[in-house]
């Protein structure tokens, strides 16, 4: 027989043989006809459309392909460098508020921590939080170096304090970056030798000098050996200015309250940001696998219920165990660096660490609204919070606790936050449609 | 003054190399007398970078990179005229591209208002009044019974959720402004179609679409082989088909490439009175010199499922059996996105134990001197329009042994040697055969170079498409006519 002669039985049968299933509709048995049996393209078309189909379609099993995204390797180092460089910097409190003053490194700890956040935020934004992220910075090399060398110089020119804050912004950013590169425990023991070296003595400046160039150069290094190409665009610098501005409020909200005291007293108040800083990377590293989770624990998932609530689904889960980490590792880590204050002329005040898990959460929440799009959400929960503590402390003047200024605007940025996510993330299937997967 | 043409193009000229792409660079640098503006669509990713450099006639007209991250474009407008956003739009789009029986106007209206109002996609689309709607359509859509659809296979919520994302990147696409043209010239029926669509309808530009192969015909293949799941692949295979029949729809004439696309091009609905076949052609080769005899045999192409690499692998593999000195070379470089296929080439290449008998060479600038260097030349392809590497090989005067996929027949008739689709044996003995009689061989690129100095010019293709152009711009209603 042949194949110009096939019956549409035989037709099916040579379908089925090519694909190992039934033609989905009469058009692809016409393709396979024509493509595989050697059928002319009219003869296919006229045998294909007499192909008896199944009578249900085929259910098949779906099996879950992981994005081709990065995924966020040496966690754990990044996580050791995080909690070492707080601890560095604790260290460094006492022998640099001796060495320049205590007003001179509280101002400058002021600049220095919100032009910190704005300027991680939006990196990561842009660059550090995507496939070959590093190779994308490299890219930008010459806007980006004419970026630092203004802002930093800029810093610099601010009398007194200025240049303080200039190497201060060096050392965090530029470690923000060797952390990605995955130098991160490297970029940890630069800190402790600072650290050492500044209790055996340095000079308090020329060594924060060297460790800032150091740590400039090591960024240089890291970006021009960073592996791979800019395989996909970096993210728009809009959402970056976005991004920046938001780390740049949240970086004014943790200065903002005046009952803090940066700078002034010892090791305090940093050891107190330990907890709630490890709480909010492991939460946050927690909500990073939002992407991957989502779509993993909606497949199967039939189509009638797509757009269904479902309070229990795979996006409330994964922000409940963010928050759940966030909020154990503070607990826990706050109760043990209270217990522990007499020994490292920390701070037992209970209110300090409640107001640095209060930030940790906001954080943690507008940070969730920024990666899901809600920009503009996001920007009035970091501003609103803002505004609240200025007024707090502005209304409650010394009288107030230690932190309550930042409890008050913590809280009320967090239920912000929190407000539009209820809703949204009670139906996965609408975050996965219109929030991950529409920017 | 001269005529104003808009070409959109699609994965291809001018960020990539190959057939479609060189043949886009002879048309648009070979009709100097021709105004061109090009709007590419390319799937993001890495930025891209020119690979033709645009002659002097032709300019960009933007770019629609999909996927990326870039919000649509704002339009100035007071705040009066701004639109709501138009929750029905993404249901709208799914009945119109997805449903068997698709309303193409409706469609048209629908890519209309998304170019009237490109501030309204972002929130259209993030909005859950337009999720719903979109997956209640969708419900309705995979419970229509049609009897030549099939049934739809069960989908899922990411299934639904992948499709609103393409939905919403056609309605982008659809958003990108295009500029004053007088031709809309789409160099193939899928999303390059769609700003296209919009311009026909919002100008009445006609629009003259060319087809090197069967866009819907290539999406089935790939789907068949690309092991996706059955909802995917059914998603897939649809929206295809949707964008392909709308763009039949549309268009004034339909310029395939060969006869073969033609057949199916009238087989999926097109008008036949449309149609008008162009070849692809070539430039006039100088002389016939004989094959040099060194048992080299060379394929050019992309490294992709269409292209069979892995049966040319074992093709190779099979001739190496017979005819020990035989050697073979591909040229080509992995289609972008397809990577993972040249892992499991060089895979299939060490399981072989093919050595130095095969050899990927990487992309060429020179193909001539690479088919010249060749005694013959074969192509294993499971779809094609007319192959600009046969008509290349042709000119250069070597026997062929090609797949009989799209114009492949046509072109190779008593030229070369024709056999069926994946069927190993018959390649390696065709080519064993043509090794084995060198005489056989050369007598064979000597018809071959005598076919294509007759038939297949590139000046004989270039004057159709100037001819077509001229009908078109000057809205003479029987174009195709004038320009067969």
């Amino acid at each position: 027989m042949r194949l110009g002669e096939l019956e549409p039985d035989g037709a099916a049968a040579v379908v089925q043989a090519r694909l190992g299933r039934p033609a989905q509709d009469a058009l692809e048995a016409a393709v396979v006809l024509e493509a595989w049996a050697g059928l002319p393209a009219d003869a296919a078309l006229r045998l294909g459309r007499r192909v008896r189909l199944p009578a249900d379609g085929a259910a098949g099993v779906r099996r879950w392909r992981p994005g081709d995204g990065e995924g966020r390797q040496g966690v754990l180092a990044e996580g050791v460098a995080l909690l070492i460089a707080i601890i560095a910097v604790a260290a460094w409190a006492g022998p640099l508020g001796d060495a320049l003053g205590g007003d001179v490194l509280e101002h400058a700890l002021k600049v220095a921590l919100p032009t910190t956040l704005a300027l991680q935020w939006a990196l990561r934004s842009r660059y550090l939080s995507r496939r070959a992220g590093l190779a994308c910075l490299a890219e930008d090399r010459l806007a980006l170096v004419a970026l630092a060398v203004a802002v930093l110089a800029g810093l610099a020119a601010i009398p007194r304090f200025g240049p303080v804050a200039a190497m201060l912004v060096a050392v965090w950013v530029g470690g923000t970056v060797l952390a990605r590169r995955g130098w991160g425990l490297w970029y940890g023991g630069l800190l402790i030798v600072e650290a050492v070296g500044l209790e055996l003595g340095l000079p308090a400046l020329p060594s924060l000098l060297v460790l800032a160039a150091v740590t400039v150069v090591a960024d240089v290094v890291a970006i021009a050996t960073a592996s791979g190409v800019a395989l996909a665009p970096p993210g728009r610098v809009s959402r970056a200015l976005a991004a920046g501005l938001i780390g740049g409020l949240l970086g004014v909200l943790l200065i903002g309250d005046p009952s803090l005291g940066w700078g002034v007293h010892g090791a305090f108040p940093a050891l107190a940001l330990v907890p709630s800083v490890v709480g909010s990377f492991w939460g946050g590293y927690h909500l990073w696998t939002l992407h991957e989770s989502i779509p993993r624990g909606l497949l199967g998932v039939e189509l009638a219920r797509a757009s269904a609530s479902m309070p229990r689904g795979p996006a409330t889960s994964i922000v409940l165990g963010a928050l759940a980490r966030l909020l154990g590792a503070t607990v826990v880590l706050s109760l043990l660096v209270g217990l522990t204050a007499r020994w490292t002329s920390g701070t037992a005040a209970a209110s300090l660490f409640v107001a640095f898990a209060c930030a940790g959460l906001v954080c943690l929440f507008v940070s969730l609204l920024e990666s899901l799009g809600y920009v503009r959400w996001a920007l009035l929960c970091a501003g609103a919070a803002l505004a609240l503590e200025l007024l707090v402390a502005q209304l409650a003047g010394s009288a107030m606790a230690p932190g309550t200024a930042l409890i008050a605007a913590g809280t009320v940025g967090t239920l912000l936050a929190i407000a539009p996510l209820v809703g949204l993330l009670r139906t996965p299937g609408r975050v996965l449609a219109t929030a991950l997967w529409i920017q | 003054m001269r005529p104003r043409v808009l070409m959109t193009t699609e994965g291809t000229y001018p960020y990539a190399v190959g057939g479609v792409s060189s043949w886009c660079h002879v048309v648009v640098g070979g009709l100097p007398d021709v105004a061109w503006s090009i709007l590419p669509i390319h799937a993001g990713g890495r930025r891209p970078a020119p690979l033709f450099p645009l002659p002097a006639n032709a300019r960009f007209a933007g770019c629609v990179e999909l996927w990326c991250e870039r919000m649509p474009p704002r339009r100035p407008a007071p705040a009066a005229r701004r639109r709501q956003p138009r929750p029905t739009l993404p249901a709208e789009l799914a009945r119109t591209l997805i449903g068997w029986r698709g309303d193409l106007g409706a469609l048209v209206d629908a890519l209309s208002w998304c170019r009237a109002n490109p501030d309204a996609l972002r929130p259209t689309f993030r909005s859950l009044a337009a999720w719903e709607r979109f997956v209640a359509a969708l419900l309705e859509i995979v419970a229509a019974r049609e009897r030549e659809a099939g049934p739809a296979p069960p989908l899922d919520a990411v299934d639904a959720a992948t499709l609103y994302q393409q939905l919403y990147w056609v309605a982008r696409t659809a958003a990108v402004p295009t500029p004053p043209c007088d031709v809309l010239h789409v160099t193939c029926a899928g999303w390059a179609a769609i700003p296209a669509l919009v311009h026909q309808r919002r100008h009445g530009t006609p629009l003259l679409l060319t087809e090197h192969g069967v866009y819907v015909r290539e999406a089935y293949l790939a789907a068949a082989r690309g092991g996706d799941d059955a909802g995917a692949r059914f998603l897939a295979t649809r929206l295809a088909r949707g964008l392909t029949l709308a763009a039949y729809a549309a268009a004034d004439v339909i310029a395939p490439v060969t006869e073969a696309n033609a057949a199916w091009e009238v087989g999926l609905g097109a008008d036949p009175a449309k149609i008008c076949v162009i070849h692809n052609g070539i430039p006039a080769p100088l002389s016939w010199d004989p094959p040099p005899g060194q048992a080299k045999v060379v394929s050019i192409g992309r490294i992709d499922p269409l292209k069979d690499i892995q049966t040319l692998l074992e093709v190779a593999d099979e001739v190496g059996r017979r005819v020990p000195d035989a050697r073979f070379e591909h040229w080509g470089p992995p289609t972008r996105g397809q990577e993972a296929y040249a892992r499991a080439c060089e895979r299939l290449h060490a399981r072989l134990g093919l050595g130095d008998r095969f050899r990927f060479m990487g992309p060429t600038s020179t193909p001539e001197q690479v088919l010249r260097d060749a005694d013959l030349v074969l192509l294993t392809s499971i779809s094609e329009g007319m192959p600009m590497a046969v008509l290349e090989a042709m000119a250069q005067g070597r026997a062929v042994v090609a797949t009989g996929v799209g114009g492949v027949p046509e072109v190779l008739r008593g030229c070369g040697l024709v056999v069926p689709v994946g069927d190993v044996g018959a390649l390696a003995t065709a080519v064993a055969t043509l090794l084995r009689d060198r005489a056989y061989a050369a007598r064979l690129g000597r018809r071959a170079f005598d076919r294509v100095c007759g038939r297949y010019t590139q000046a004989l293709c270039l004057a159709r498409y100037r001819a077509l152009i001229g009908e078109l711009a000057g809205g003479a209603p029987a174009a195709a006519q004038a320009a067969a």
